[in-house]
């Protein structure tokens, strides 16, 4: 069930955001829910690929939290220009191979 | 045969490469359970090609799938998921075994406690250097390493001068980075 919340919103976004759900014939809680919905979720995944890549996160610690399997996740670095983190010191220091 | 541990960053990108068969005819490829799961569990070898090739090496023997011991934990200076924490800990517990990650911070890990660890990157050149693979292919590797694999421009550029070295019979791979002559 959906709990009610208050938020303070500027003025000149909440004008926007009134005149694009009556032009566009939309129910407004129902569209700030959605907003919110989509926001959060990619908000949340910026901000576990940012700790990804300072290495606080692990590549399948983000998997988990974002429920994604490690395809999509290099799917995800890519669309995001994003790369592994894993540094130019690690290929550097990386052993051979013991054959 | 000598023994390697591979946690699930390597295996997809070894797959991607069309270098995992290779590996697992040269090394005893050991995989812990949790890793397995994350990337060969029924649903993902339904939707990625990369995960039916892992299950059907796991299910021909070529990757050996062992469960850490539950009494063996380790205490990690920071946290992992279970795969890759498990991944580790076999690495330690089985003698410090060569774990290969390419995570970041599962190396980090693996530095802590010493242990071995190689990235693809450095298996493909190390796959040429030692005649397994041929040249073309090694290059090949390393640009899906880049394009797909999401290795950073700055790491395969150092990869396939390395790369060219060894095709040039070169040894000393970096003089500029004071790195050792092999």
């Amino acid at each position: 069930m959906a709990k009610p919340t208050t938020i303070r919103i500027p003025e000149d976004l909440l004008n926007e955001i009134d005149q694009f759900v009556q032009e566009s014939k939309l129910d407004r809680s129902a569209y700030l829910r959605e907003v919110l919905r989509k926001g959060f979720s990619l908000d949340k995944q910026d901000r576990l690929l940012l700790k990804y890549v300072r290495k606080e996160l692990s590549q399948m610690e983000v998997c988990k939290e974002l429920k994604w399997d490690p395809w999509k996740f290099l799917t995800q670095l890519k669309a995001r220009n994003l790369y592994l983190n894993v540094e130019l010191e690690d290929w550097l220091d990386a052993s051979e191979l013991p054959l | 045969m000598p023994q390697m541990v591979v946690d699930s960053s390597t295996l997809i990108l070894l797959a991607k490469c069309s270098l995992l068969q290779i590996v697992c005819d040269l090394f005893d490829v050991i995989v812990p359970k949790a890793v397995n799961i994350e990337v060969a569990s029924e649903d993902l070898v339904k939707n990625y090609p990369d995960a039916a090739l892992i299950s059907d090496l796991t299910s021909k023997g070529a990757i050996k799938v062992q469960s850490p011991d539950s009494s063996d934990r380790l205490t990690l200076p920071l946290s992992l998921h279970k795969g890759e924490e498990d991944a580790l800990l076999m690495a330690v517990k089985l003698g410090r075994l060569l774990f290969a990650t390419d995570d970041g911070k599962a190396i980090k890990a693996a530095r802590f406690f010493k242990v071995p660890f190689i990235v693809t990157p450095k298996i493909v050149v190390e796959l040429f250097r030692l005649q397994k693979i041929s040249f073309k292919k090694a290059r090949e590797s390393l640009e899906k390493l880049g394009k797909i694999g999401r290795y950073s421009p700055e790491i395969i550029a150092d990869a396939l001068v390395s790369l060219m070295e060894e095709k040039n019979g070169k040894t000393n791979n970096h003089k500029d980075t004071g790195r050792p002559i092999k």
